[in-house]
C-alpha cells in the first residue's frame, strides 16, 4: 500500500498550538505499510496530538500530512471522517465501546457504518472473537466485560474492516501488565496478519518494545528516530 | 447540608445556571398554564353565580334571598333572544307596588316605556339599525346595568319596564324574591340562559392534571441529568465522606431552587398575562378581570406543592443513579417489564367491548351508565401507562432484531435497556392524546350526526323559525299584513305558516299542516306530493331539520285531508321564514317577528338552535384541544432533557465514535430515533386506542359509527409533535459540541 516505494503515511514539519500553548513544533514522522511505529514521550509532550494529526482528527497549522499519496490535512472534515472510517482503525485507552450494544454489535459497527448487511457484518465480527480469545462473550455488554476483554473487543472493532493503519493511543494504559501484554500480542499479531500498519502511542517502554521503530516526542518535537529494539 | 446545597445551586457556574434556567423555564410554562386553569375554574364558578338572579321564578331555583319586610310582587318574564348567533337575555319586569324586589345591577326598576341594558348591549344597540334590533324593545334606554349583575363583560342583557298585564301576556309570573341559585345548582326547570359550570370545572381539573404530570416528569428527568453531569463534584464529596443521602439532598435542593424560581416566573407570567387571558372567550363569554382570580389555597398549593413535588420527583429520579466515590453511574439494567402489565389495558378494552356488544347498558340508569363507561375509559387510560414500558420494550426488541443501520441498532438497544424511563418521558403526551382522541372522537361524531348534511347546515343559517311552544303562546290568527311584511324584507325567499291540528301524538306533540304554496316557497321544509294542496309536516328544528342525516328539504310529506280554508283556520304553531341568510335580513325578520308576536318564543335560526345544543360539546372540544396543545411541548422539554441525559452518559463513546469517522448525522439519527420514535409510536398507539374507545362508546350508547376526527385535531397533534421535535433538535448543537473530535481526549 506504500506509494511508489514511499511511506504509506508521512507527516512533515507539523505545528499546532492550543491557545498560547504549542503542542507540536516542526514534528515529522513516516510510517510504512505494515510497519509498527511506537510514538513515545512523557505526558504532555504532544504524542497524542501528533497521532490526532496523522489520523486527520486535528488539522495542523503548518506542515502537511500525506496518506497514500493524498494530502489529508487540506481535506474537508467530511472527507477526513470518511477516510478515518474506511481506511483507519482506532484503539484507545478505555470507554470506547457503545454501552447499549453487545460486544459483537460493537465489533460490527464499522462494517454497518460502511453499509455492510447486518447478517454479514455480524458474521465477520464473530470471526474475530475466537481469534482474540473472546469466545463466548459475543452477547455481553461493555459493562459486563473486564478491562482486558473490553480492550480486545475494541481491538477487534479497529481491525474488523481491514484498515491500512491502526492508531492505538495508550491501548494498555488501563490494564494490568499481564492483560496489557495479551492485548499487545494480539494487536501486533492481527495487524501483521492482515498487513495493517500500527501507530502506537505509549509512554511504556515494554509496550514500545513490540514496535519496529520508535519515535520520541518531546516538547512537540520529534527529537529522534530510533530503530526499534 | 441545605446551606451547602443552596450555595452550590447559586454559585455553581454557567452549567448550573443553564440547567437551572432550563428547569425554571419549563416549570414557569407549566405553572402559568396551571394557574390559568385554576383561575379560569374560579372564574367559571363566579360567572355561574352571577347568573343566579336570572333563575328567579323558575321552579329549579330553590335558594332565594330572604326578605324581612312585606314586598310587592314583581311580574317577571325572562326569555332568550339573539343577535347574529350571540345570546341576548331579555327580562320584562312590572312591579305591582313600590316595595317590589329590585334585581341586582339596577338602582331602581325601569318604568313602562323604559329599559336598562348591559354596557355591551348598549354598544350593540347603538351600532346596528333600529329595524334589526332596537325595535324589539319598547321604550327608551334609561340606564346601564351594573357589572355586579352581569356574568361577563360581553353579556348582552336588556331589562324592560312593562305593565303587569303586559308581562302576564308574555307568560311571565309574579315573584317576591330574587334567586340566588346558580345554573349549576338549579335542578329541574331552570332559566334558558347560562350554562352549567360543573362540566367546565371538571374538564379544567383534568387539564390541570394533564399539565402537572408532564411538568413533574420533566423535573425528575432534569434532576437525574444534573446528577449525572456533576459526576466529579459528587464523587469528590463521596470521597471525603458524604453519604449518598447527603449527595441526593444537595442535588434535590438544586432542583427545588430552580423549580421555586420557575414558580415565581410562572406567577409573574400569569399576573402579566391575566388581562389578556380574561379576554379569551373560553366558553363564548369573556371574564371580568376580578373574576379571574386565585385563592390563597391555590397560591399556597402551587407555591409549595410544585417545589415539594419537584423534590419528590428529584429524589425518585436519583434512586436509579449510584453516586460512588469514583463517579456516577446508572444502576445495572433494570429488570425487564413483564407481560402482566398488559392486563389492565386488555381488561379495560374487554369491558368496553362488552358494553358495546354484550350488555343492555342503555337500559340502566343514566348515572350507572356513566360510571360503567368511565370505569372502562379510566381502566384503559391507566392500562396504557402501565403497559407502555412493556410495549416499548417489545417494539425496541423487534427494531433491534431487524435494524440494518447502526443508528437504529443503538437506539433500539438503548430503549430496550430501560423501557420504563423511555416510556416515562412520553407518557404525558400519550395520556393527552388519548384523552383528546376519546373526547374529540365522541364529540365530533355526535355533532356530525346532529348536523346532517353540509348543504342543510349551510342553508340553516338563513332559516328563521318562531315556534309557539306552550299552549298559551299559540295564536289564532297572525296580525294583518304580517306575512306580507315578512315577504317584503329584502332577502326573504318565502314564509310558511304551520298550523296546529287538534290531535297530539303519544308524546304530546301536535301535528302540523301547511299550505303547499308556502311549503314550495320556503324550500327547506320538504316538498308536497303532486296534486296536494295541504300536507301534514313533522319538522324537528332542534335535532334536525334533518331526519337520519337526510336534509329535510328532501322530505315528501303526506297529503292532509284538510282543505286550505280549514287548515289556515287552525291556530298558528310555527312560522318559518327562508331567507338569503344575510345578517341584516335575518335580524330584520327576527325583529319583526318578535315585535308582532312578543309572547311567542324568541325567533331563532336553525343553525342557532343547533349551536345551542352543541355549545357544551364545543366547549369540551376547545378544552381538549388546549390539553393536547400544551402538554406536547412540555413533554418535548422532558424529551430534550432525556436527550441531554443520554448524551451526558455516552459522551465518551460518542466522541470516540466521531473520532473514528462516524458522521455527526449518524449520531443525530441515534438521538432522534431514541426520542422521537417512542413519542410517535406512543402518540399513534394512544390515538388508536382512543379512537377504539370512542367507537365502542358511540356504538354502545348511541348506536353511532365513529366519524373522522376534525382537521384541527390533526393540526394540533402535528403542531405539538413539531414543537416537541424542535425542542429535541435544539439539543443537536450540544451533541455536536460535546462529541467534536477536537474536544475528545482519549487518554
Amino acid at each position: 500500500m506504500s506509494t511508489a516505494g514511499g511511506p504509506l503515511l508521512a507527516a512533515t514539519d507539523l505545528e499546532l498550538s492550543f491557545g498560547a500553548t504549542p503542542a507540536l513544533r516542526s514534528a515529522s514522522i513516516t510510517v510504512d505499510a505494515g510497519e509498527l511505529v511506537a510514538v513515545m514521550g512523557p505526558s504532555g509532550s504532544g504524542k497524542s496530538t501528533l497521532l490526532h494529526c496523522l489520523a486527520g482528527i486535528l488539522v495542523p497549522e503548518h506542515g502537511q500530512v500525506v496518506f497514500d499519496a493524498i494530502r489529508i490535512d487540506t481535506l474537508r472534515e467530511a472527507a477526513r471522517s470518511e477516510l478515518r472510517r474506511s481506511r483507519f482503525g482506532f484503539v484507545f485507552q478505555f470507554g470506547q465501546l457503545v454501552p447499549e450494544l453487545t460486544a459483537e454489535e460493537n465489533v460490527a459497527l464499522p462494517l454497518l457504518l460502511e453499509g455492510v448487511r447486518r447478517h454479514d457484518a455480524l458474521g465477520r465480527a464473530r470471526g474475530w472473537f475466537d481469534r482474540l480469545d473472546l469466545g463466548g462473550l459475543e452477547r455481553r455488554r461493555s459493562g459486563e466485560l473486564s478491562g482486558g476483554e473490553a480492550q480486545r473487543v475494541a481491538l477487534a472493532r479497529a481491525l474488523v474492516a481491514g484498515p491500512d493503519v491502526v492508531f492505538a493511543d495508550e491501548p494498555t494504559g488501563s490494564l494490568d501488565t499481564l492483560a496489557g501484554e495479551h492485548v499487545m500480542e494480539l494487536l501486533v499479531g492481527a495487524a501483521r496478519d492482515q498487513g495493517s500498519a500500527v501507530v502506537l502511542v505509549t509512554h511504556d517502554a515494554r509496550v514500545a518494545a513490540y514496535a519496529d521503530r520508535e519515535v520520541i516526542v518531546r516538547d512537540g518535537r520529534t527529537t529522534s528516530l530510533l530503530p526499534a529494539r | 447540608m441545605i446551606r451547602l446545597g443552596l450555595r452550590l445551586a447559586i454559585t455553581g457556574g454557567r452549567a448550573v445556571v443553564a440547567r437551572a434556567a432550563l428547569i425554571a423555564g419549563a416549570v414557569a410554562v407549566g405553572v402559568a398554564l396551571l394557574l390559568t386553569t385554576l383561575a379560569a375554574s374560579h372564574a367559571f364558578q363566579t360567572q355561574n353565580e352571577r347568573y343566579a338572579w336570572l333563575e328567579t321564578g323558575y321552579p329549579g331555583a330553590h335558594a332565594a334571598r330572604s326578605t324581612t319586610s312585606a314586598v310587592d310582587p314583581l311580574w317577571w318574564s325572562l326569555r332568550r333572544d339573539g343577535y347574529q348567533g350571540e345570546e341576548i337575555g331579555r327580562l320584562d319586569l312590572a312591579p305591582t307596588g313600590p316595595h317590589a324586589p329590585i334585581p341586582p345591577g339596577l338602582s331602581s326598576l325601569p318604568r313602562p316605556g323604559q329599559y336598562y341594558a348591559s354596557p355591551a348591549m348598549v354598544k350593540l344597540l347603538r351600532s346596528v339599525p333600529h329595524e334589526q334590533l332596537r325595535d324589539r324593545y319598547p321604550g327608551s334606554l334609561a340606564g346601564t346595568i351594573r357589572d355586579d349583575a352581569l356574568p361577563a363583560p360581553n353579556t348582552l342583557l336588556v331589562v324592560i319596564g312593562r305593565r303587569p298585564a303586559e308581562v302576564a301576556a308574555l307568560g311571565g309570573k309574579p315573584i317576591t324574591t330574587i334567586s340566588t341559585t346558580s345554573p349549576s345548582a338549579c335542578t329541574g326547570e331552570c332559566a334558558p340562559i347560562g350554562t352549567d359550570a360543573n362540566g367546565m370545572v371538571l374538564v379544567l381539573g383534568v387539564v390541570a392534571a394533564a399539565l402537572l404530570f408532564p411538568v413533574l416528569i420533566f423535573i425528575g428527568g432534569a434532576t437525574r441529568l444534573s446528577a449525572a453531569r456533576r459526576e466529579q463534584r459528587f464523587a469528590a464529596m463521596r470521597l471525603v465522606g458524604a453519604t449518598p443521602q447527603q449527595v441526593t439532598r444537595i442535588s434535590t435542593i438544586e432542583s427545588v431552587v430552580a423549580t421555586a424560581l420557575g414558580v415565581l416566573i410562572g406567577l409573574a407570567v400569569f399576573t402579566v398575562a391575566r388581562p389578556a387571558i380574561a379576554r379569551l372567550p373560553f366558553n363564548g363569554s369573556t371574564f371580568f378581570l376580578q373574576d379571574l382570580r386565585l385563592t390563597s389555597t391555590d397560591l399556597v398549593a402551587v407555591c409549595l406543592g410544585i417545589p415539594i413535588g419537584a423534590a419528590v420527583a428529584a429524589r425518585l429520579a436519583l434512586r436509579r443513579v449510584t453516586i460512588s466515590p469514583l463517579g456516577v453511574s446508572r444502576r445495572v439494567t433494570p429488570r425487564p417489564p413483564s407481560p402482566v402489565r398488559l392486563l389492565p389495558l386488555v381488561a379495560g378494552t374487554a369491558w368496553m367491548v362488552y358494553l358495546a356488544y354484550g350488555s343492555d347498558i342503555t337500559d340502566a340508569r343514566s348515572d350507572m351508565q356513566a360510571y360503567a363507561y368511565l370505569l372502562g375509559v379510566f381502566t384503559v387510560m391507566i392500562g396504557l401507562v402501565v403497559a407502555g414500558p412493556w410495549l416499548t420494550m417489545t417494539a425496541s426488541r423487534l427494531l433491534a432484531g431487524r435494524a440494518a443501520r447502526p443508528a437504529g441498532l443503538i437506539a433500539a438497544r438503548r430503549l430496550n435497556d430501560d423501557p420504563k424511563a423511555a416510556f416515562r418521558a412520553v407518557s404525558g403526551p400519550v395520556l393527552a392524546v388519548f384523552i383528546a382522541t376519546v373526547s374529540l372522537g365522541t364529540i365530533t361524531t355526535i355533532a356530525a350526526y346532529n348536523r346532517g348534511s353540509v348543504s342543510a347546515a349551510e342553508g340553516s343559517k338563513g332559516v328563521v323559525v318562531q315556534t309557539m311552544y306552550s299552549p298559551d303562546q299559540v295564536v289564532a290568527h297572525l296580525p294583518d299584513q304580517m306575512v306580507a311584511s315578512l315577504d317584503a324584507i329584502p332577502g326573504v325567499r318565502g314564509v310558511a305558516v304551520l298550523h296546529r291540528t287538534a290531535t297530539a301524538d303519544r308524546w304530546g306533540f301536535f301535528g302540523e299542516v301547511v299550505e303547499c304554496s308556502q311549503l314550495t316557497a320556503v324550500r327547506v321544509l320538504g316538498r308536497c306530493p303532486p296534486g296536494a294542496s295541504v300536507v301534514a309536516v313533522k319538522p324537528d328544528f332542534g335535532g334536525a331539520i334533518i331526519d337520519n342525516s337526510k336534509p329535510l328539504s328532501d322530505a315528501v310529506w303526506p297529503t292532509s285531508s284538510l282543505t286550505i280554508a280549514r287548515a289556515t283556520a287552525l291556530p298558528v304553531d310555527s312560522i318559518v321564514v327562508d331567507s338569503s341568510g344575510a345578517p341584516a335580513t335575518v335580524e330584520r325578520v327576527r325583529t319583526l317577528l318578535e315585535r308582532d308576536l312578543p309572547h311567542a318564543s324568541a325567533p331563532e335560526t336553525v343553525s342557532e338552535i343547533r349551536a345551542l345544543g352543541s355549545k357544551l360539546l364545543d366547549n369540551y372540544r376547545q378544552l381538549a384541544s388546549v390539553v393536547l396543545f400544551t402538554s406536547l411541548p412540555i413533554a418535548g422539554c422532558s424529551l430534550a432533557v432525556n436527550v441531554a441525559g443520554g448524551l451526558s452518559e455516552r459522551r465518551r463513546p460518542f466522541s470516540l465514535l466521531r473520532l473514528t469517522g462516524v458522521p455527526l448525522t449518524t449520531l443525530r439519527r441515534v438521538i432522534s430515533l431514541e426520542t422521537v420514535a417512542p413519542l410517535l409510536a406512543g402518540v399513534l398507539v394512544a390515538a388508536g386506542v382512543g379512537c377504539a374507545m370512542a367507537a365502542l362508546f358511540l356504538r354502545a350508547q348511541l348506536d353511532q359509527t365513529l366519524q373522522p376526527l376534525p382537521v384541527s385535531y390533526y393540526v394540533l397533534v402535528a403542531a405539538g409533535l413539531l414543537a416537541s421535535c424542535a425542542l429535541i433538535a435544539s439539543m443537536f448543537p450540544l451533541l455536536g459540541r460535546t462529541t467534536a473530535p477536537e474536544n475528545a481526549r482519549n487518554d
